[in-house]
């Protein structure tokens, strides 16, 4: 055990936030599926990487500016999401199963990914990729800062269209209710294929902030999915807010674990705090 | 305006109707009584497209709506008050209204539409931010019919909007029942509760174990004998 200086612990707080805000938009579409269509998506983390590797790809490939890479891969991964869907629905596949299925597509994506980009190591090289600015003495990495801010504007605005919007209603409605919702109207095949397209949209999002802030190699994918598992779960499923609050708290607990006690110690910070969310709060996942 | 010829409905190989021929006029109150388990949700349910019909036809408006995908009944002019309400529990009052004015036509006469509803149901009015889930029973039931005249059907089905309610709620609802049935609106209602059903519907089907058995103006039925015994607990 070691006490870090006052400078050292702010500065791990503020990558904790960062690391959460990565946690977080991850954790949104991955949560939305869960508890909107009560699908328990582990191809979420493959299309994280894959359109992580397609981002750096494109950037050192041909040369296109990083950002712009998120307007071709979220409307691409938008079509894969609902393909992903209907796939699903076309063969009526239980939540559970779902699990089984999803967690196939990752290890296909995987090889994938292995076949076309090797299990080498890929770092995406752009001009703002190592930039950063200091402020009162603590470093701001902006690739990181970009990743935290679109957490936030995304969690915001799904949480607004969730509130504000018939169709978002639509989605929270056929989720407590998918029979009754269909007696109103509502279109639940149509819905469905429509929210799994914005989650998978989302990934790729998060994708491509992945490839700006991490370097990316293939068999990296699953050691992602148990803390944005607990992630999801300590924010409620299904909640567009919630993802983005508890990736915080886990980042901001693991970065104090790591300089208080050792690095080997982040991992058990966030399942602790899933296990004590379960016992004082149970049935909220 | 409704014409159900022969339906069957099963769940699985278990049938649970039987060939049951109804029909609703236009303007008319007609219920359909009978014991538990003798198919009335289930025929309900099915003209609101939450079952299936395995045979038979169900036209409305001279449209055969019995194979349409069961987010059509709605936009046919079909609305569902459920048995046992089934609110959106989770979400607002408001937010329940709204959703029951999901399809553009009806979108387009919202707040008409809800300014009627709370006209109906005053104390639905207060209660508009708060959760559906925290109301209490007799509450719900109003934002359950709430909800389905916010679709503006041209049909009201109702599904035992007695049931789990005190005495003096049970006459309140009946009343707005009657009073949505004499602005012009079509009903349908199911019931346990034989004699306040009877009390206010003009036609009458009496259902027993998946099979009509009898049918008839409700003032007639309520006179005969085996009704009197076997509903009523009158010799």
């Amino acid at each position: 055990m070691a006490f870090p200086s006052l400078n050292l612990l702010l500065q791990s707080i503020l990558s904790g936030v960062f690391i959460g805000g990565m946690y977080g938009l991850i954790g949104l579409g991955l949560g939305l599926s869960w508890g909107l269509l009560r699908q328990i998506n582990l191809a979420h983390f493959g299309f994280v990487f894959l359109s992580g590797y397609l981002s750096y790809h494109m950037v050192t490939v041909w040369g296109i500016d990083p950002l712009l890479t998120l307007l071709i891969l979220a409307p691409l991964f938008f079509a894969i999401g609902v393909a992903q869907q209907w796939l699903l629905s076309r063969f009526k596949i239980s939540p559970f199963n779902s699990l089984l299925v999803t967690f196939g597509f990752t290890v296909m994506i995987e090889s994938l990914i292995q076949y076309v980009w090797t299990a080498d190591f890929r770092k995406l090289q752009s001009s703002y990729g190592e930039e950063k600015f200091k402020i009162g003495g603590l470093f701001v990495p902006v690739p990181e800062l970009l990743t935290l801010l679109l957490a936030i504007l995304l969690a915001f605005a799904v949480w607004a269209a969730m509130r504000f919007t018939d169709i978002g209603k639509a989605m929270r409605a056929m989720a407590e209710d998918g029979p009754i919702a269909a007696a109103f109207g509502i279109n639940q095949r149509l819905l469905s294929l429509l929210l799994s397209g914005v989650c998978v949209a989302f990934a790729a999002i998060a994708g491509v902030c992945f490839a700006l802030t991490f370097t990316l190699t293939p068999t990296q994918i699953f050691s992602w999915v148990g803390v944005v598992f607990a992630v999801v779960m300590l924010g409620g499923l299904g909640s567009a807010i919630g993802p983005l609050v508890a990736g915080i708290i886990i980042g901001v607990s693991e970065a104090i674990a790591m300089v208080i006690f050792a690095p080997s110690w982040a991992p058990i910070v966030s399942f602790s705090l899933l296990i004590l969310m379960l016992l004082f709060r149970p049935g909220r996942a | 305006m409704l014409e159900v010829g022969n339906l069957k409905v099963a769940y699985g190989a278990a049938p649970a109707l039987w060939d049951v021929s109804i029909s609703v006029g236009t303007g008319e109150l007609v219920c359909v009584v009978g014991p538990n388990g003798a198919g009335k949700t289930t025929l309900i349910n099915t003209l609101a497209g939450l079952s299936r019909a395995s045979l038979g036809s169900i036209v409305f408006h001279g449209a055969d709506i019995t194979r349409i995908a069961p987010h059509k009944f709605c936009q046919a002019g079909i609305a569902i008050v459920p048995e046992s309400r089934r609110l959106f529990a989770g979400m607002t009052v408001l937010e329940n209204l709204e959703l029951g004015s999901y399809l553009p036509a009806a979108r387009a006469h919202r707040r008409e539409t809800l300014e009627q509803v709370c006209a109906l149901f005053p104390a639905v009015r207060q209660k508009l931010p708060m959760l559906a889930g925290s109301l209490s029973g007799g509450q719900q039931q109003m934002v359950a019919i709430g909800r389905a005249l916010m679709a503006r059907p041209k049909l009201l089905l109702l599904d035992e909007p007695s049931l789990g309610l005190a005495p003096s709620i049970v006459m309140d609802m009946f009343d707005a029942i009657q009073r949505i049935n004499a602005d012009g609106l079509s009903v349908l209602l199911v019931e346990q509760n034989v004699s306040m059903a009877m009390s206010i519907a003009k036609r009458a089907y009496v259902l027993e174990e998946g099979r009509i058995t009898m049918d008839g103006l409700a003032h007639d039925l309520v006179r005969r004998p085996e009704i009197r015994k076997a509903y009523l607990g009158l010799d």
